[in-house]
């Protein structure tokens, strides 16, 4: 996975790249049409969706407000359960901490399942500079991997390539083609990685739930990859972000009945996977040597700043992706980064600390709120974005000729007759532009805009000309009021007045 | 005691390194949190589901018949049996039907006395962990058929549980391409939290290293959209509810 801003500089230029990829835009509103709708048949079905989230976010709250003793907790107990737990700061640290695993377990191959950790670190790469293969197991994975591009949603890598073309990079992989149908190519995968899991050296996993209480590690999966890479091979390394810590087994019911039906709208995983340190003496499978490094990078940035502290509640569901109207638009590799839609649009620039690099990601949203709905932990990423926005421009990072704009137009909305004057040369001045009365011309200012869209000309009288007529009008209108209508507002004031008279009013006290 | 070799002097290096940075790790979450390091165990008023859920029970009629509904739903088979001679009988017709050559089996009693060895003649059935020299998870890879016993199962989500442990393998209910799970009926649950509190009640050192909740064959919708079944994990996957 290479760097993080590929092609195209910003948000509006990879955009365009998206917008242009016919197959990409059906592909992605295909999809994330058939989780939300997936979702939401899950959700209504299983009922009391709202106590649910509500819930699930108190939980999330409370681990995270208390993190101090609940991830102290969970290393204690890892510890107690023979794992060796390190911890990372910063990216820099997992991957030299991984590789310095890698080196004294003399691996050769490394099998991973997905985790999004791992992706944040780049970690496939570093791996390959010392020799060591990296291989995705998770279909999706696999293929962007021999594509190598960045996946481009959360739960569905994929979702951008057609069978064609991954018929294609799968050919390439096995000497002999294949043919462009499902069953064929999942068949290929199964076989190939099935040798990859039995001779790998070192299992990669990352965490969906760490539970404090007794050390144990959770795994949400459907293909069944992430148990062979915690099953077959001798080491294990689990990459966990701090925050993926909820206390208790209790506690993951709650998350078991929000994750799969908020990601893909099933009732449950096809495997959910908690795993208590390596095997056991007597074991005759699972790792020898199991290792949990616990990485911040960027994390510890939310945490105590009341703004985008339930940054850190997220669980990775992608259901903000699929409800995101931005998102299904443009796809996920518009937004430059590992993490993409609504969640990456905060999410990137929070845990890098540089607003002003991804300041156009904050941008990516029509700010409608749906995420909010989606989130099913109640995360306010639309406010987020605001924050965001709000931060860029108060640390001297905003569009200077938006500035000198708002600026203008504070000077001429300040004073009636400075606005008046603008409008009658403007008046004068769209005749030069105006066709069949709209104005398409996209030179100048209006560049931007009409692009996309036509600017309407100034009318002939505007409201503003015609307000002083409409104000004599009512006037003029509540002078001749309907007799009826003005006795029955006189009685009502009698009426009021008589009770005033009898000394007590409605609100009076005793 | 035999010297420390030079793994073991390795990792014990990265424990102490792991122990100071730990302090200095909490301490930076807790001075960013604005609290002093929590030692104490906080109230947490908001444990597991909400409470109206937790109330939530249904017959062994409703537990059946919801089970079988949510397994045969995500492409898995149940069957409902009343002996365990019916259930040796339902593998023994199976395997005969797919012509399974290689089957391997956890080492539990339930499953020493249901003689599939006998059964069937035509294929060879391996026991899990019997043999120190084997390399196992090789055995289950190659195997057509695994056959394990539920420890639990969840009729809400159409779940089973199983647990590792000497002589249950992780890979038995993993690596063969059809797996079949023998459920005694009375551990089927209704929900999802009847079995993991138990996880809580039992404590850590009584956890085995593997647990793992099965909701029906190995999937992906990775290739456009497309379901496909079997990827990595069983592809056919039969529940035999028994009892």
């Amino acid at each position: 996975m290479s760097g993080s801003h590929q092609a195209g500089a910003t948000v509006k230029a990879r955009a365009e790249l998206a917008l242009n990829d016919e197959f990409l835009r059906k592909a992605v509103k295909f999809t994330t049409e058939r989780l939300r709708n997936g979702k939401k048949k899950a959700s209504e079905e299983h009922g009391n969706w709202d106590e649910w989230r509500e819930r699930g976010k108190q939980i999330r709250l409370h681990t995270i407000a208390h993190l101090d003793y609940y991830l102290n907790l969970f290393v204690d107990n890892a510890r107690a359960n023979g794992v060796h737990v390190h911890f990372a700061n910063t990216a820099e640290e997992a991957v030299k901490l991984t590789l310095d695993i890698a080196e004294h377990a003399n691996a050769k191959s490394v099998v991973k399942s997905k985790s999004m950790v791992t992706e944040e670190l780049h970690l496939n790469h570093a791996l390959e500079s010392i020799g060591v293969e990296a291989i995705e197991t998770d279909l999706g994975e696999y293929i962007i991997q021999l594509a190598g591009e960045m996946p481009s949603h959360i739960v569905i890598p994929a979702i951008h390539k057609n069978r064609y073309q991954i018929a294609e990079l799968l050919s390439k992989e096995a000497g002999y083609t294949l043919p462009p149908d499902t069953t064929a190519l999942a068949g290929f995968v199964r076989k190939k990685l099935r040798e990859k899991f039995l001779e790998a050296d070192i299992g990669m996993t990352g965490c969906n739930f760490a539970i404090a209480e007794t050390g144990s590690m959770v795994l949400f999966e459907n293909e069944g990859n992430a148990r062979m890479v915690s099953t077959v091979p001798k080491t294990q390394i689990t990459l966990m972000g701090m925050e993926r810590i909820i206390p208790s087994w209790e506690d993951l019911e709650v998350m078991a009945t929000l994750l799969p039906r908020s990601a893909t709208g099933q009732k449950l995983t096809m495997y959910m996977s908690g795993i208590t340190g390596p095997r056991r003496a007597e074991d005759a499978d699972g790792p020898d040597e199991m290792h949990i490094i616990i990485v911040d990078n960027g994390r510890s940035l939310q945490l105590g700043d009341p703004e985008f502290q339930e940054l850190l509640n997220c669980i990775r569901c992608g259901a903000c992706l699929n409800a995101c109207p931005v998102y299904r638009h443009i796809g996920g590799h518009a937004y430059g980064s590992t993490y993409s839609g609504p969640i990456g649009a905060v999410l990137t620039p929070s845990l890098n600390k540089n607003i002003a690099e991804w300041d156009d990601v904050a941008n990516a949203s029509s700010l409608c709120g749906a995420c909010y709905e989606a989130c099913p932990v109640k995360i306010p990423l639309h406010d987020m974005l605001v924050y965001l926005r709000r931060r860029k421009v108060e640390s001297g990072n905003g569009s200077k000729l938006e500035s000198i704009g708002m600026q203008g137009f504070a000077t001429v909305m300040g004073n009636s007759s400075r606005l008046g004057g603008v409008l009658r040369l403007g008046k004068l001045g769209q005749k030069l532009v105006v066709r069949s009365g709209v104005i398409r011309t996209k030179l100048g200012p209006l560049k931007g805009w009409n692009t996309y869209r036509v600017t309407p000309s100034l009318p002939k009288e505007s409201f503003r000309d015609r307000f002083d007529t409409l104000d004599q009008e009512l006037k003029q209108g509540l002078k001749q009021m309907d007799p009826a209508m003005q006795s029955r507002m006189e009685q009502l004031v009698q009426q009021r007045k008589n009770n005033g008279d009898s000394g007590k009013g409605g609100h009076g006290h005793g | 005691m035999a010297e420390p070799t030079a793994h073991e002097q390795w990792l014990a290096k990265l424990e102490t390194e792991s122990k100071t940075r730990q302090e200095q790790f909490m301490n930076g979450i807790s001075q960013r949190l604005g609290h002093p390091r929590m030692t104490e165990k906080p109230q947490h008023p908001f444990r597991g589901a909400p409470d109206f859920w937790k109330a939530f029970e249904w017959s062994e009629d409703e537990r059946i018949r919801a089970f079988t509904d949510n397994f045969v739903s995500v492409g898995g088979h149940v069957a409902r049996l009343d002996t365990m001679d019916d259930a040796k009988q339902f593998i023994a017709d199976k395997a005969q039907e797919m012509s399974a050559k290689f089957v391997i089996r956890q080492n539990q009693p339930e499953l020493d006395a249901l003689g599939l060895e006998n059964a069937l003649p035509d294929a060879k059935v391996s026991v899990w962990n019997t043999d120190p020299e084997q390399y196992w998870r090789a055995r289950a890879a190659e195997a057509d058929f695994g056959v394990v016993i539920a420890d639990h199962a969840v009729a809400y989500t159409g779940s089973v549980t199983v647990l590792s442990g000497p002589n249950k393998g992780r890979s038995v209910s993993l690596l063969p391409t059809v797996l079949i799970i023998i459920i005694p009926v009375e551990r089927l649950k209704t929900k999802l939290g009847e079995v993991l509190t138990s996880f809580d009640e039992a404590g850590r050192e009584k956890l085995p290293a593997g647990i793992h909740f099965i909701t029906g064959p190995s999937r992906s919708s990775d290739i456009e959209n497309d379901l496909t079944i079997g990827v990595h994990g069983p592809g056919i996957v039969y529940a035999l509810l028994v009892g």
